[in-house]
């Protein structure tokens, strides 16, 4: 073993520890925390909604029994008010409004769906179902966004700014000098950045996936979160999630200190990357392996079923994909950060600093 | 003449109109961005499609010149019509959007960073001038590849189809028009706010695609947990596409209405004026 190893190790970890402070609490990482956190809000705000309209429509139910989803389902545009009071029976909940052209809004639920009837001069004008939501579709609707909106853009976005920062931001504080100055190795201040910015979004990333596994499970029945913990393999499933955000912040973290260091503006690797990834799925099979979102989607827990309405970009975005085995996944996104890493530190080597070029 | 006659004299020469004082901070503006070779070989790349799209209007009423090599239907090659203008706008809209990101994070962000607005606003320029200004440095760019060679390309159809063409499908000069016009004042205005705001003209041209790409998803996102089909007034890129479709006459996919679209979109307009009106002032006060 090479003995300068231990003084590089504790170089890096030197580097890593200035750097961490910046990733986490600079002005310009802001952004990454609205990215970050922004679907927490979304599962939060959902499961409050839940939670206090599923008693509403408990009571709603009791007040008028006998409806059920498929009496529901009867109502149609064309029938009148007594046509649809027959069949539903006198509403749970009712309120009128308006002088000239008086609007009468009625409600029934069976408890979980709600159906909405608005008149308006006594002529119906319009119907609507608000569905309750299952466990299932939750999970789905979960993993859809996990894969197209959190990897895709939340993660993606993250990175371009975190590690876009790492060399472009110091060029810009004309303070990567002092780093250059110092008796380290250009190897060293690479791996040092990566691995705090690496260790940022890892956290950040990961402690926002885990809150929004427990935000989409807060409105659930306590019977039916115990099932899914005892028997649905559900910390498996957000073992998961965590251990593919934390691969897809090394995948894309790399590229984009790699584009830092090569480019003056980061953002044009940042958009051809954008554009590789979601063309992906149509990429002929050899090409596909040349990605990051290819492997992240074999190692993502619950699996998206395409129906036949999907639009043409997002069925663009999940085109199934030959599934590579989890072990040849990981490697193989370690293995692209790592070729990428490799570049940064041998390019780093010759790189001088103009502060007057920015 | 002795230093100790001179005293001041209020100008005599001749005065520029006051309204046309703005001018000055687009032709400046112009002459620097040209001096970027990788700007400069983006935007000439912009004009190759609506090259290629006058290459087939002109094939396609010209059929007898393609007959010569390849079997041809009676009815031409395509149909030039809504479809094909629509086409057409997206594509260049699109490009006018990269362009944007490019070019518009750089305009303000300078001034504001370097306390040039001083120098500005002591000038006969106003605040409305000067964002006006820095606006039609987007615009006048964005509109010589967007609606000027759509209005071009329409005007070659005309003369070379049949006068019932030209009846039948006027409105889509109308089209071009407008749909390209509301996508140039809403990116030039969210550049410009984006650009006052985050002095980093990288983080801002990656905030412009983030606004796009991002707020798209985050509709999606927020449509399917609370299942509410408002939370598409998120989505930028759905109400613009929402309105050329409907502008050009087209099957949409989009479920809210023209007018809801148009409502959204000067909304964020108005949001990032308002943005900018914070910023753009002549000094500054720093507290602490």
């Amino acid at each position: 073993m090479n003995p300068n190893w231990n003084l590089w190790m504790r170089q890096t970890w030197a580097v890593m520890r200035l750097e961490i402070g910046k990733s986490f609490f600079s002005k310009r990482g802001l952004w990454i925390y609205l990215l970050a956190f922004a679907p927490i809000v979304i599962w939060g705000g959902h499961s409050y909604e839940v939670m206090e309209r599923g008693e509403d429509r408990q009571k709603m139910a009791q007040r008028s029994p006998g409806v059920t989803r498929q009496k529901m389902a009867m109502i149609t545009d064309e029938m009148s008010k007594e046509r649809i009071l027959a069949i539903l029976g006198p509403p749970a909940r009712q309120q009128s409004f308006g002088r000239r052209h008086p609007v009468q809004i009625m409600r029934w639920s069976d408890g979980k769906a709600e159906f909405i009837v608005r008149f308006r001069d006594g002529e119906l004008e319009n119907i609507s179902l608000r569905e309750g939501c299952s466990f299932e579709e939750d999970s789905t609707v979960f993993a859809a966004i996990f894969q197209f909106f959190y990897l895709r853009l939340a993660i993606f976005w993250g990175c371009v700014f975190v590690f876009m920062n790492l060399f472009r931001g110091e060029m810009l504080d004309k303070s990567l000098h002092y780093y250059f100055l110092a008796p380290i190795r250009r190897e060293v201040v690479v791996a040092g950045k990566f691995g705090a910015g690496l260790l940022a979004t890892g956290v950040i990333f990961g402690v926002s996936i885990a809150l929004q596994f427990a935000g989409m499970n807060l409105h659930f029945p306590k019977e039916t979160v115990d099932q899914y913990f005892s028997q649905g393999h559900a910390i498996q499933h957000l073992l998961s999630y965590i251990g593919v955000s934390i691969l897809a912040c090394a995948g894309y973290g790399s590229a984009f200190l790699v584009g830092g260091i090569l480019l003056r503006n980061p953002l044009i690797p940042a958009g051809v990357l954008l554009l590789w990834e979601s063309i992906n799925g149509i990429l002929p099979a050899i090409l596909r392996k040349f990605s990051v979102i290819y492997y992240l989607k074999v190692l993502s827990p619950v699996a998206i079923p395409l129906d036949k309405g999907v639009p043409g970009p997002l069925a663009m975005l999940a085109f199934g994909t030959d599934p590579v085995s989890t072990p040849v996944a990981i490697i193989g996104v370690f293995g692209l950060a790592l070729v990428l890493l490799v570049v940064a530190a041998w390019r780093s080597r010759s790189m001088e600093i103009s502060y007057a070029a920015e | 003449m002795a230093v100790y006659k001179r005293s001041y004299k209020a100008y005599t020469g001749h005065l520029t109109p006051e309204w046309s004082r703005w001018i000055v901070i687009p032709r400046y503006a112009w002459q620097g961005l040209f001096r970027l070779r990788l700007l400069t070989i983006f935007y000439v790349l912009c004009f190759f499609y609506p090259l290629g799209c006058a290459v087939v209007i002109y094939l396609n009423n010209n059929l007898a010149f393609i007959r010569q090599y390849m079997p041809v239907p009676p009815n031409g090659i395509l149909d030039i019509g809504n479809k094909f203008f629509l086409t057409y706008t997206v594509v260049q809209c699109t490009l006018a959007f990269i362009l944007t990101a490019f070019i518009g994070p750089g305009l303000v962000s300078p001034d504001l960073a370097n306390n040039a607005l001083p120098l500005y606003f002591s000038r006969p320029v106003s605040r409305t001038g000067y964002v006006v200004g820095k606006m039609m440095v987007i615009a006048g760019l964005l509109s010589m590849i967007t609606w000027i060679p759509g209005l071009m390309l329409f005007g070659l159809q005309a003369s070379l189809a049949d006068s019932k063409w030209v009846t039948d499908n006027w409105k889509i000069a109308w089209s071009i028009f407008f749909s390209a016009s509301v996508w140039i004042v809403f990116v030039a205005m969210l550049s410009l706010a984006l650009s006052a705001w985050v002095r980093w003209r990288i983080i801002a041209g990656g905030l412009m695609l983030v606004v796009l790409f991002v707020g798209a998803g985050l509709a999606e996102a927020i449509r399917q947990v609370w299942r509410i089909d408002s939370a598409r007034f998120l989505d930028v890129s759905s109400n613009m596409g929402n309105i050329w479709t409907h502008m050009f006459d087209v099957k949409t996919r989009y479920t809210l209405t023209l007018e809801d679209s148009i409502m959204v979109l000067a909304g964020y307009t108005a949001l990032c004026i308002w943005l900018l009106a914070r910023k753009i002032k002549a000094c500054e006060v720093i507290r602490g």
